[in-house]
């Protein structure tokens, strides 16, 4: 016993374990630590605390509109975004077009859900890091477009709203004027974060060149989203592979410069997403001014869906990256085969690279900057 | 020096940026619902909990078979033919007793898939939501309205007439045959008399084709 004791003292080398339970890990994820000291030398992510067989579920479906629901539970944060990337995978299969309303309508809501995601990503990078003010302050925020969310589609978090070839139902006749409510009263609310959160000079401190990731190093590990564009590197698909309607749209690609520290720490992943809000909200705007009045949103849903043999990649830009579904149809009603690419899972594999080096106390941090969701890594 | 009041400025004066934010926050209007003594109204259309209006129910399936999770379970007992169970509210025939239909609400994920292909609109979310349960079975909500006693009446009524039909059937079945045969037999003594009043006519020709083949 004294010997292992004056082991770990001469070597200062031990394993711990972070999580599952650990409140500031986003859901239930493990981290096995190696420590030398308080210097992380390695991080093993272990995962599947969060499994729920999706990809199998949605081959046992003998519908391929069943399986919208199931995607909803994937990235529970923006369950839209998911169904997004789903329908218009299955819509390229079938080959049918969408009518403009249905576009309008999407896109609106895709955008909606990603500044409550990104809402609910900053306020618990925040409180991580012991800012608890501006959480409580993003959930405000967060609860009115859920408020949206719950008058057109019935449900607050899971809403399985989109339907292949349209929406399950029409927006409520109060939609337009909320939103334009909400995009009003949002627009001071990102600057108060700012003067609360991104200015804060004990949030910079914890934040800036703090993990930092290169964008040679992103790239090669297959980042996308915020965290790749916090490495400098412009690229979303919104803009570099437009699906839907968002050619139509101007809105710029924000990224990562470096101005608190070196370009790809915490602080860039952090403002990224900040920004990206505005830019959302400019297509927000854009969207409500061009969306018809008119149209039957339900009319273009096919009454069976029976898709050609053959598989696709359809790939959409979701709050925290790349989704991309990869469908195999045989024809048959239920799908052969849908594997998802999530990115969540694919940023839990830069964590060992971004990590070394790093202190204990900023792994936290490090985590909540890549912001990932566990429902969207164990799927 | 110049760098540590440079540092401790910034700091003082983001920190009071901070602080102006949450002061203007503390004189605004509160935000928090005090939940069980207030109580915010779901608008019209929330999924909180299925209903179903039995009355209108013409027990077709569709829900059932709409489910991802399978959580409806419905069995039905067609009526017989002396039971004339009226039409439903938007005018379709009713022509099923529904002797079973549970919906089980720990199981259900509250999708709305069901909703939209109910032929007459009978099963609908309703947004109630208050309605947790120490017991799990007590989750599982009983929607038919038949009785026990009447149930087993109904089942018992349906078997027999299944019954009666299929012996009906059987009956006819039989009728037919019987029928066929007799008519197979005249057919073939036509043929034979034919037959032999041909071969008599002309006893070296050789029988027709047409004739060979029937």
């Amino acid at each position: 016993m004294t010997d292992q004791i004056s082991n770990i003292a001469e070597k200062r080398e031990m394993t711990i374990n972070m999580g599952p339970q650990h409140p500031s890990t986003h859901g239930v994820l493990r981290l096995e630590l190696d420590l030398d000291g308080e210097v992380i030398k390695n991080t093993r992510p272990n995962i599947g605390y969060l499994h729920r067989c999706f990809e199998k579920y949605a081959e046992e479906m003998d519908d391929y509109s069943k399986v919208i629901p199931y995607t909803d539970r994937m990235d529970y944060v923006s369950a839209m975004n998911q169904e997004h990337g789903y329908v218009i995978a299955v819509e390229r299969m079938l080959e049918i077009e969408v009518p403009e309303r249905v576009e309008y309508i999407r896109v609106i809501m895709a955008e909606m859900q990603r500044i409550a995601s990104h809402l609910l990503g900053i306020g618990a990078f925040g409180l991580d890091l012991g800012a608890f003010t501006p959480f409580l302050y993003c959930f405000i925020e967060r609860e009115k477009i859920l408020d949206i969310f719950e008058k057109t589609s019935g449900a607050r978090l899971l809403y399985n709203y989109y339907a292949i070839g349209g929406m399950i139902k029409d927006v409520h006749p109060d939609f337009k004027k909320d939103t334009n409510e909400f995009v009003k009263t949002f627009r001071p609310k990102i600057k108060e974060l700012n003067d609360l959160l991104s200015g804060n000079k004990i949030f910079i401190k914890r934040t800036a060149n703090i993990g930092v990731l290169p964008e040679k190093v992103a790239l090669n590990y297959g980042a996308s989203g915020p965290v790749l564009r916090g490495s400098g590197v412009e690229w979303d698909l919104r803009k570099n592979d437009p699906y839907s309607i968002y050619d139509r749209f101007d809105f710029e690609i924000p990224i990562g410069k470096g101005e608190m520290g070196t370009l790809g720490d915490c602080w860039d992943r952090y403002i990224v997403r900040v920004r990206e809000m505005e830019q959302s909200l400019r297509i927000i705007e854009q969207a409500l001014e061009g969306m018809p009045d008119e149209g039957d949103v339900t009319e273009g849903i096919p009454k069976r869906i029976r898709p050609k043999e053959g598989e696709l990649y359809a790939r959409s830009e979701t709050p925290r990256g790349e989704l991309g579904y990869y469908i195999i149809s045989d024809k048959s009603a239920s799908p052969f085969r849908v594997k998802a690419r999530a990115p969540s899972f694919v940023h839990l594999g830069l964590l060992p690279a971004i990590s070394k080096g790093a202190l204990i106390a900023d792994m936290v941090a490090i985590v909540g900057s890549i912001d990932i969701v566990l429902g969207e890594v164990d799927r | 020096m110049l760098y540590v009041f440079k540092e401790g400025w910034s700091t003082f004066k983001s920190i009071f940026t901070g602080m102006g934010v949450t002061i203007r926050h503390f004189f605004s209007p509160s935000v928090t619902e005090k939940y069980p003594y207030e109580k915010i109204e779901l608008p019209k259309g929330a999924r909180a909990k299925l209903h179903v209006n039995i009355d209108d129910c013409i027990g077709c399936n569709l829900c059932a078979r709409a489910c991802p999770v399978n959580c409806i379970d419905i069995e039905t007992v067609k009526a017989t033919d002396d039971v004339d169970l009226g039409k439903t509210s938007t005018g379709n025939p009713k022509r099923f007793w529904l002797t079973r239909f549970d919906i089980d609400m720990a199981k259900c994920m509250y999708c709305d898939l069901c909703v939209h292909p109910c032929p007459t609109n009978c099963i609908y979310m309703v947004p109630e939501y208050e309605y947790s349960e120490v017991d799990r079975s007590n989750l599982v909500y009983h929607f038919s309205n038949l009785k026990p006693e009447m149930v087993a009446e109904v089942k018992e009524k349906a078997e027999q007439e299944a019954e009666q039909k299929k012996r009906e059937r059987q009956e006819m079945m039989r009728k037919k045959a019987e029928a066929a045969k007799k008519k197979k037999e005249e057919q073939e003594k036509k043929q034979a008399e034919a037959k032999k009043s041909s071969n008599k006519n002309d006893n070296d020709k050789p029988s027709t084709p047409g004739k060979k083949d029937s």
